[in-house]
Order: structure tokens, then sequence, then C-alpha cells
């Protein structure tokens, strides 16, 4: 929304140039003041991101909500027994390495690193 | 001093540790480390043990992948032995507590590495060998039998020959840390010129100690700096395979020398690193098989000329390949580049390599990597028989300083560690028959001349030596690089011969102008004379095979040769050589 109000502003500050026939310094002038007015505008704080005006008990709940959501779709992507130990969905590995088999290349690698061969 | 204890074990690997906890319930036992007692190779291995541990493997499968891979040199009753026995002994680790990785049905998870044709590598997450460690040295420290002394160097086995026999007697060693508490006495004089003038001692107060025991066991692993590039830690200075040597023991395929094709290479890399790095970072084979091309320094990408499947060709191939690159433009490094790669599928997939590239200015992403061939595994080492004995009475060997026969001329993945514990296990029995029938003679400790415990040589002149044994090392290990490295030719091999020799006297004179003596030990000095005696056997068996096989590749003879398909056996012999290296300390004034 806010790149549309751009492309608003910015499009009629070109029809002030070509509409008038005002000295360049006044429409530059004119058009950096609009430019800075959508500046400001696009530099409002998103709805979804903090607001001060929210108290920090608001905003800690927010973040905790986030976390456990991304948490939630982990789980049931990777799962855990009971013992809380993570599974290897694919290999049925208890309390492996997470990420792709680490042999799959013949050496043993872990994150890129060799550690034998 | 001297210490009487039953048994010596000197390295606190994976076998010195076995041994120790079995052979506890026997006798006293001192287990001697030259440095922390978890500081060893076994640490570092975090891959993972191999064995039949699934129904539908065998122990058939086993011995079928460790020969092909040791390219049909392996000693096949070696190998029944350790497939047959591998099992039990990962079993008691289980029991001591080693908590291996299970699957969902409770079963142990086993993993599949390169050259196995069946899952059976267990491991602990990806820190097997610590985990390994942790286990063994907790019983070990628990165990009221058995004292560790780290921080002990091992000069040299205590020997004596008794008509054609060779026995051992125990091991001369001394403290490294207290060496480090040197007396500093400064005595000022005033001169006629009315400046004041200082003379510095430094008294090097280190304790000898002289372990005597009915049964010593070497374990005391690879010797990895002998090349500039190694995952070796640096502990790892051939120091058993040297003392071994020095004792009239038979050694055996030196020449198989394991080298990772891409390590980091810290030449290639913006910002150096402040100090050399201990062990290389290897790049895995994951990166190539990600996408990762080679190039040269030229930036041309040259594997497609070795081998039609270019970068994912057999490690061995690439290794050479790389050699013979480094060789061929006489460079430091050659590239491998993943940047065409997106970013994101980098980062998520190697954010070790990347997090430790940008530690030293280098963005994977964007740039190529700079790798280099790294010593891994020695394959040879002190020659054993089936239960860990050597030609030396009362000398046993385990692990990576023995050449039990089980790797043949190149190790497969997975298998040293079971190695170490099958063997260490086997050498048990024949120790404790042999133990109980000798007796310890209190006037054992006087046949042989003790190290000098201390001395005063000037702090100047120690200074002096210092500097001189640390680019003599650095020379060896080049010299060792460039002509002794994964591509040999005979022309190279007597080249890099003659140039150590004379490396070896250079030092050793120098030594001695500075008023070193030939019973003075320190822990450069000695792990110098120990790298000098490792290096020399490496090349003295390389030019004594006549053909390529395994890990020993050579321009002048290509082929396997059926006919040569032996192992490289080094016999002991009163030796023309009388360098300082050569011989046992107590040995020195004897000429």
């Amino acid at each position: 929304m806010a790149s549309n109000l751009c492309r608003l502003f910015s499009s009629s500050a070109l029809k002030l140039t070509f509409s008038h026939t005002r000295s360049d310094q006044l429409t530059r002038s004119l058009s950096n003041s609009v430019n800075r007015l959508i500046c400001s505008a696009t530099q409002q704080p998103h709805p979804l991101e903090e607001n001060p005006k929210q108290s920090h008990k608001q905003r800690l709940r927010k973040r905790i909500s986030k976390t456990k959501a991304r948490k939630k779709i982990k789980k049931t992507t990777n799962d855990y027994d009971d013992n809380g130990n993570f599974v290897n969905k694919a290999t049925g590995e208890v309390g492996g390495p997470r990420g792709p088999e680490p042999t799959r290349f013949g050496d043993w690698e872990k994150n890129g690193r060799c550690c034998d061969f | 001093m001297s210490q009487y204890f039953d048994f010596a074990v000197i390295g606190s690997g994976v076998a010195g540790l076995r041994y120790a906890l079995d052979v506890a319930k026997h006798g006293s036992v001192a287990v001697i480390t030259k440095a922390e007692p978890h500081e060893s190779n076994t640490n570092y291995a975090q891959g993972g043990v191999g064995s039949v541990l699934s129904p539908s493997d065998s122990v058939e499968s086993h011995m079928h992948d460790t020969i092909v891979a040791g390219a049909y040199l392996c000693d096949e009753e070696t190998v029944r032995v350790v497939c047959t026995e591998g099992p039990d002994r990962i079993r008691e680790l289980m029991a001591m507590g080693a908590s291996f990785d299970h699957g969902e049905d409770g079963n142990l998870h086993l993993t599949r590495e390169g050259g196995h044709s069946h899952h059976r590598i267990a491991h602990v997450a990806d820190m097997t060998g610590r985990e390994i460690v942790r286990v063994l040295l907790k019983a070990v420290v628990n165990d009221p039998n058995i004292s560790v002394f780290d921080h002990h160097f091992a000069i040299d086995l205590l020997t004596y020959q008794d008509c054609s026999d060779t026995i051992c007697l125990g091991v001369d060693t001394f403290n490294t840390e207290t060496l480090e508490v040197t007396t500093k006495f400064t005595i000022y004089y005033a001169q006629k010129s009315h400046y004041l003038h200082s003379i510095t001692f430094t008294f090097l107060n280190f304790q000898a100690i002289r372990f005597i025991s009915k049964v010593t066991l070497l374990a005391s692993g690879g010797a990895g700096h002998i090349y500039p590039t190694t995952t070796n830690p640096l502990i790892a200075t051939g120091d058993g395979m040297a003392m071994a040597y020095r004792a009239q023991a038979v050694i055996s395929n030196m020449e198989f020398v394991q080298f990772h094709p891409t390590a980091l290479a810290d030449e290639g890399l913006p910002i150096k690193p402040t100090k050399s790095r201990e062990n290389a970072f290897l790049i895995s084979e994951a990166v190539r098989g990600a996408g990762g091309i080679l190039y040269n320094l030229g930036m041309e990408r040259f594997m497609p000329l070795y081998d039609e499947r270019a970068e994912l060709a057999p490690r061995d191939v690439v290794a050479r390949s790389i050699d013979d690159q480094l060789k061929k433009r006489n460079e430091k490094y050659v590239l491998l580049d993943i940047s065409h790669r997106a970013s994101e599928k980098i980062l998520s997939h190697f954010p070790n390599i990347a997090a430790e590239c940008l530690k030293y200015g280098l963005d994977i992403t964007r740039q190529p990597i700079p790798v280099v061939p790294a010593a891994h595994y020695m394959c040879g080492g002190v020659h054993a028989r089936l239960h860990g004995e050597t030609n030396i009475q009362g000398l046993y060997v385990a692990g990576e300083v023995a050449c039990t026969g089980l790797h043949g001329a190149n190790r497969l993945a997975s298998n040293s560690i079971v190695e170490a514990l099958v063997f260490a296990r086997r050498a048990v029995q024949p120790s404790i028959d042999h133990m109980k029938s000798s007796k310890h003679d209190p006037s054992t400790s006087n046949l042989w001349g003790k190290p000098v415990v201390t001395s005063s040589l000037g702090s100047d002149a120690m200074d002096k030596i210092l500097t001189m044994t640390r680019t003599i090392r650095k020379e060896l290990q080049s010299i060792m690089w460039d002509y002794v490295g994964i591509v040999r030719s005979t022309t190279r091999l007597e080249f890099a011969e003659q140039k150590i020799g004379e490396l070896e006297a250079k030092w050793e004179e120098y030594l001695f102008q500075q008023g070193w003596e030939p019973t003075m030990v320190g822990l450069e000095a000695c792990e110098m004379r120990n790298l000098f005696c490792c290096a020399e056997l490496v090349i003295s068996s390389a030019l004594s095979r006549h053909e390529s096989r395994g890990l020993h590749y050579t321009v002048d003879f290509p082929n396997l040769e059926e006919s040569k398909r032996l192992p490289t056996i080094i016999f002991p012999c009163s030796s023309v050589k009388s360098t300082w290296s050569s011989r046992q300390l107590h040995k020195q004034l004897m000429c």
C-alpha cells in the first residue's frame, strides 16, 4: 500500500512540473518535501511489527506465540518420541544428527566438515 | 627415579585405555600419555565404528570390503579375527555406558560409509571417538589399579639382548610440565665501563621417570606431523614407531599413508590465521557432491582430465589429481568452488565451513575455497602378530602404531577403532601370561644409563636450539610433502632420502655445537628425532615397493604387480648410521 502511495505522489509531482510554469527550484523543493512525506509514511511501523504503543508484555506474548507456531510446524514434519528425542523420519534414527545423512557421499560429514573417510 | 609396575601402557587412546582396563584386574598399571589423557587421535575420530551388528550383514561381507579396500594386501587371518571379534568389543563398550545411536525399533542405528556394502557403522551422533574416550577414561580414572601419568613424554624403550632375543623391560620418560618451571638466576655485575651486565642461567628442572614394567603396550598412535598439513593433533609425531624401531622392532608397510584430498589450505585464506592450525579442517566430499568444482590457480577445471567422473571420482583419484596439479604447477593449493550454487542452500548445508572461512575473510557463497590434501592415517607401523605381539619380548602393540595386516594398502573407513579395540583385547591374555612368568629385579633399573636430569645450557643456547628445531621441522615436512607425497617417483624418493639425511646431520651438528649432550632430552628435540625416524621409514618403504598399490602410487611403477603383493618389512639391523635419532638414548654413550 505504501508503494502505491509512492507512485501516486511521484506521478502527481511530475504533473506538477508539466502543468505549471513555476521555477524549477520551487518544483524541486515541492517534490522533495513530497518525497520526504512519502519516506516518512513508509517508515511508519508495520502494523504486524512492534508498535511502541503496545506494552512490553504484549510484544513478548506475540514473540512467544510466533515461536510456538514455528515449533509446531517443526514438530509435525520431524517427530519427537516420548522422551523428547529427535527422530529422523527418513532413517528411523533416534537422537541422531538433523539434516541430510552424514555418510551420503561416503565420508563422515557434519555441516560440510569431514571427520573421517 | 624409578617406578615399578606390572604393566606399562604408552598412549591413552582407545587401544591403550581398553587394554589398561582389562589388565588392571591382574596387576598394577601405569598409563603414560604425553599430554592430557583425553588428547589422542581417537578423540578426533567423530565418524563411527564399523562392525557386523545387523542380522542381514555377515563377517564375510565385512572381510570382503576390507580386503578390497586394502588392495588385497591385507592379512586374511587378521581380517577374519577383527571382523569376527569386532561386534563383541562394541557391545562391551555399550555395556560400559557408551550411548550409541538407536533406531526407533530400539536396535542400533547403523549407517553406511564409503567402501562398505552393508550398513554397519555404529556411531554416537557424530562424536563417536569422544564418547568412547569419555567412557573408557571414566573407568580408568575410577580403577584403583591404574595410575595415569599425563604430560609424561616417552623417550625410549628399555631393552636388552638375551642371546638372540630382545627383551623390553620398561620405558624412560620425562615430565614435560615441570620443564616449564625453569629457574632463572640472573647475576648482575659491573664492569669497568660501569654498565650493568647480566648472565642468566636456565636450569632445566624436570623429572626423568624410569618405568620398569614386566609388560609394555605401545599404543601411541600415528605420525601425521611428518607432513605439513594433517588432521592429526600435535601429539601425533610417531613417537611409538620411532621408539620401537630404535629398540630393534620389525616395522612394516610404512609407505601407505592415507591422505584426504580436500583440507582447508591456510595459505589461500585472505586473512591468514595468526597461529598455524594444529589439525586440518577437512572439507567433506559432500561439497563436491553438492556441485563443488575443483580448479587450479589458473582457474582451469582439471578433474575431467584425470577421470570421467570428474569431481565425484573416488577420493584417492581426486587426491592424486590434486597432488599432480600442485606438483606440475608448483603451487600450494587448488580451489574448490561452490559459489555457483544458491547461497541459502550453501549456508544451510555447510554452515560449519561457511563460518570457519568467514573467520578468515572468505565468503564461500562468492569465492572459491582453497584446499590441499592432508595426511590422515598411517596404515603401517610396528609389525604385530595376531595377539599384538612384536618381535620384542614383553612388548605388545595396538592401534594406529601397529601394523596388524588389517588395513593392507588402504584403510577401509571406520575400521581403525574396531582394530584398536580387538587387538587391545587380544593382547591381554598373552600379557598376563608373560607378566606372571617374570619377576621384578630391583637392580634392573641400573642396566641403562639415565637421561640427563638437569643441565645448564644458557637460555640463549636453548632459544637457539628451539628456533632451529622448529625451522628444521618445517623443512622436513616440506620435503616430505614435495617428494614423498601422494604421487611418488623413484628420483623424488631418492632425493628426499638424501635431503633428509643431510637435514638430520645438520640439525644434530647444530644441537651438539650449542652444547647439547647425547643423553639430554627435551620435548621438541625428542619429537624431532622421532619425526626424522618415521620420515626415513616411510621413504625406505616407499623405495622398496616396485609397484603401485592402494595408497602407494609411483609413476615409475604405475601398475599393480601380482608378484609384488607382499607387505613391506623393515628388519632391524645394527645400522651403519650412527645418528642421534637412530639410537636409543641410553645407548648413546656406548660406541
